[in-house]
């Protein structure tokens, strides 16, 4: 998980400088940076990816808890392991679809219309942050039912 | 009675929708009686390089797009349709380009999976530029290009132009910006995409700078749903009757957009002899590596390229 | 048409049960489509969509101009802003709450979220409205209703989305959100006047100098002027595109936060991080919806609607009014960007069937425009319309010890003016289209 922090930080700054270099090349050098355009989306999906374990583990995900506060904590905690094993299972048919959307990448051998880099790669490393972002949401859920064991003591 | 779903990428008030998808998607409907009837969306199912595969795996029945969507070499054989010189009509050229890709090339076979309903090209390609005309290649040299990849790109890159990729609508902002000085584009596209205040002149190059070329497929599952007197009569009003329809729409496209582009003030030119011939040594090359790759799979391309020139009326 | 309808309920049922929005939606729209379509398309619908939508360069702006926020907001300009705001019109009565509501405004200028506004001043005007004994309410509801405006005052990742939604031309769609923008400032303004009218023990007068308007919190205000100057200078003057703007926003804010000093290691961290989280949030409700969509897309609902709207024969402006009482309905329960990415396809199209006689939308191009405006402002209400109001959300997060209720209770006035608001948007369209013609 560290490392994809780490990721998204080295992502989010290069975002940032590929639009900076592209804009500043071509007027003050008439260089527009090659490829910015590719580049982007290619890190934009790389980010994405790469913060969604993050944002999962933290719960980050936008959800409405009016139920949850008028059940109580108890019914609160079985909500909340419901919503996280819904969002695991979901996550994980992302994983498996992505991977096989990798696979026809790979076989298609496509690649970026500029630069010629090859999209497979991002596919996988997406599958793979799906994975990792379902294994941490059916950890949330294992923390809430047993949030709930200790209520119920 | 069978319900076909098309997802249609361009705007819904795109002429090629208008002219050319909703009335053939009628005609479908008539000439079958009402047993089958095609309901196009106004908003598609996926991005638009993805409508290809989204016809093969069934996300839609049917689906058009264009064989330059797909970098790979899956469509090798349509990139026929790419170069210079290949019609001034696009009437004709999609009909010579359905022929002689089907008869000469195989189409079928390079559109696995689906069932080939129509082929087509849009208008001839021109060359727009935020400046005044450009008579010699010299005059080419580092000017920066937006074009949609493929054969224009490397052509122009040949002649000394920067070639750039961007989004067909970022192209405006681009351009309004000087960011780029010219684009490769179709009468109808200037107009589409709101350049006539920043584009100056337009050079036109007897039978198109370049071009491109469109599919209209149908996923296999459905179209072996369909009775085969069904198939038969949907056959009829596709391929080349398809073809002419959908090469008259942006025909018409491109005499409306011809009037605005007038009324703008801008120039269109015809392009010089010095300059036509640049065109045509850089463009040789192209086509005879092309030629001679196809040829390793067994087709004559320099014979299907003499062909398709004459068919549509520009052979020399 | 039933199957659209089938699942919206299920969708809803959803949420209610905790599910996050974004694979509620995911879930519901594979299931959908798989029940008309097969499973096999369903799946492949899927995995493009959600690898698609990650890759998509207009959709770069949402991490870009929320770092650019983060940046800022680490870096205390907004402090500043509300500083300021005070020092300019703070010794009215209410008058902390009105500074609330202009530093509001003010961050709008350089934020494109109204949850990343909302969540920033709440941080910066919170502590001194409690400290002079501000109503919990009224401070709360100041800070949610103005963080709103984030998404209309330019730059606004909202507008972003419904330009590529919608093929408009985005920098027009930043110009006609500026007025909308003053207007509901002011209305907000008008809102803290009355209550504090009908009620002043909810704003007791702050006595002395509460809040010192230091030269740090000067240089604060400086440097969102600069850097909005940049974005709107860069963009109308030619410099870059609406979309690149992101780009230099970002980098622009980080090269005046270091310049100043302003920024620590650790506060840049922070900023890096909460992008990051909020960036996969916004991409997996944007990927939800767009699966979604597709079900509702393919089983025919946009097309029906169309069809119903033409056979019937109702007059433009009553299509409308039926459009602003579904949005501010559906605002109840959905969240502001599945609100903007599942109706604006249905409802858009629709103007071009509509025929508003002669005047300024009779141009199909501003009408877009102007709906654009509509629907962002009908979007902001849905921030702090209960029972599922997002802004208030952020407001409960910061401040735990806050009931819900007391912040709609707080936000209730500001409610009102929005209603007033939108009114007077949609049926004066050129408040939203003055600038732009
Ligand atoms: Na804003
Ligand atoms: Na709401």
């Amino acid at each position: 998980m560290r490392a994809l922090a780490a990721l998204s930080t080295v992502l989010i700054l290069a975002l940032t400088l590929v639009t900076c270099v592209d804009v500043v090349g071509r007027y003050w050098f008439n260089a527009p940076l090659p490829g910015a355009f590719e580049l982007t989306e290619l890190m934009l999906g790389a980010l994405v990816f790469a913060a969604l374990p993050l944002t999962t583990r933290d719960g980050g995900h936008v959800e409405v808890d009016l139920v949850g506060m008028l059940m109580g904590a108890r019914g609160g905690a079985v909500l909340t392991a419901f919503g996280n094993v819904f969002a695991a299972l979901v996550l994980a048919v992302f994983a498996w679809r992505l991977g096989v959307e990798a696979l026809r990448l790979g076989e298609d051998g496509s690649v970026t219309n500029a630069l010629r880099l090859p999209m497979a790669p991002v596919a996988w490393f997406a599958a793979f942050a799906c994975l990792l972002s379902a294994a941490a949401a059916v950890a949330r859920a294992g923390a809430a039912m047993s949030h709930k064991e200790r209520l119920n003591d | 009675d069978t319900e076909l779903v098309l997802s249609s990428w361009l705007p819904p008030r795109h002429p090629l929708v208008i002219n050319a998808i909703r009335p053939w998607a009628k005609e479908v409907e008539e000439v079958t009686q009402g047993r089958v009837s095609v309901r196009v969306l106004t908003k598609p199912l996926g991005a638009p390089p993805a409508h290809f595969d989204m016809a093969a795996e069934g996300v839609a029945d049917i689906t058009y797009g264009l064989h330059s969507f797909t970098t790979d070499d899956r469509f090798e054989r349509s990139r026929i349709g790419q170069f210079s010189f290949l019609g001034d009509s696009a009437e004709a050229a999609s009909k010579a380009f359905w022929q002689v890709y089907t008869e000469d090339l195989d189409a079928a076979a390079e559109h696995k999976g689906v069932h080939l309903l129509g082929l087509f090209m849009h208008g001839p390609g021109l060359l727009h530029r935020n400046g005044p005309e450009i008579t010699t290649p010299a005059e080419l040299a580092g000017l920066k290009i937006r074009t949609p990849g493929g054969y224009i790109a490397d052509l122009l890159r040949d002649l000394g132009a920067n070639t750039l990729f961007m989004s067909s609508p970022e192209v405006y902002e681009k351009l309004s910006r000087g960011v780029i000085d010219g684009v490769a584009f179709t009468y109808e596209a200037l107009t589409a995409f709101n350049l006539t205040d920043y584009v100056k002149s337009s050079m036109r190059v007897p039978g198109g700078i370049y071009n491109t070329t469109w599919f209209l497929v149908m996923n296999e599952g459905a179209w072996e749903k369909i009775s085969p007197e069904d198939q038969a009569a949907i056959d009829r009003i596709s391929g080349l009757a398809f073809a002419g329809l959908a090469g008259k729409a942006w025909d018409a496209a491109d005499d409306a957009a011809k009037e605005k582009i007038s009324a703008a003030g801008i120039d269109v030119y015809q392009a010089s002899p010095e300059m036509v011939s640049a065109i045509k040594t850089a463009a040789t090359k192209y086509e005879d590596a092309w030629a001679a790759s196809v040829k390793e799979d067994g087709f004559d391309g320099t014979a299907a390229l003499k062909r398709m020139r004459e068919l549509s009326g520009v052979g020399e | 048409m039933t199957e659209s309808l089938v699942g919206f309920a299920v969708l809803l049922v959803l949420i209610f049960a905790r599910v996050p929005i974004a694979f509620a939606m995911s879930a519901v729209g594979v299931a959908g489509f798989g029940y008309m379509r097969g499973w096999d398309p369903a799946f492949s619908m899927l995995g493009r969509t959600v690898f698609e939508t990650a890759l998509n360069y207009s959709l770069s702006v949402i991490p870009l101009f929320i770092f650019m926020g983060n940046v800022l907001a680490r870096s205390g300009f907004a402090q500043g802003l509300f500083a300021a705001a005070y020092r300019l019109i703070g010794r009215l009565p209410g008058g902390l709450a009105v500074a609330a509501v202009l530093s509001c405004g003010g961050f709008s200028a350089v934020s494109g979220s109204s949850l990343a506004t909302a969540a920033t001043m709440s941080k910066v005007a919170m502590p001194s409205m409690r400290r002079f004994g501000y109503d919990d309410g009224l401070a709360t509801g100041a800070i949610a209703a103005g963080g709103t405006l984030g998404i209309l005052i330019p730059p606004s990742v909202i507008l972003i989305l419904y330009g590529i939604l919608t093929e408009s031309d985005i920098g027009k769609l930043f110009i006609a959100g500026m007025i909308p923008g003053l207007l509901g400032i002011a209305l907000y303004v008008a809102a803290v006047f009355v209550t504090v009218l009908i009620k002043p023990s909810l704003a007791p007068k702050a006595t002395g100098a509460p809040i010192a308007l230091t030269g740090a919190d000067i240089v604060g205000v400086l440097a969102v002027v600069v850097l909005f100057a940049v974005i709107m200078v860069g963009i109308y003057g030619g410099f870059f595109t609406p979309i690149e703007a992101a780009g230099i926003g970002a980098g622009v804010s980080l090269v005046i936060s270091f310049a100043l000093r302003r920024l620590t290691r650790e506060g840049l961290y922070a900023a890096f991080l909460e992008t990051a989280g909020a960036t996969a949030m916004i991409f997996a409700v944007i990927i939800g919806a767009e699966v979604f969509s597709n079900f509702v897309n393919f089983a025919g609902l946009p097309d029906a609607l169309s069809d119903y709207i033409l056979d019937t024969g109702y007059s433009a402006w009553t299509v409308m009014v039926v459009i602003l009482v579904i949005y501010l309905l559906l605002g109840c329960v959905l969240e502001s960007l599945s609100m903007i990415l599942l109706t604006v396809p249905v409802f858009y199209p629709l103007l071009y069937t509509m025929d508003f006689g002669d005047s300024v939308l009779a141009d199909p191009n501003l009408a877009v425009i102007w709906f654009g405006i509509v629907v962002v402002v009908a979007t902001e209400i849905s921030l702090i319309t209960p029972p599922v109001g997002m802004n208030v959300f952020v407001l409960k997060g910061v401040l735990k010890e806050v009931p819900l209720t007391t912040i709609f209770r707080g936000v209730l006035p500001f409610w009102v003016a929005d209603i007033v608001r939108i009114l007077l948007i949609t049926f004066l369209p050129v408040i939203s289209l003055w600038l732009v013609m």
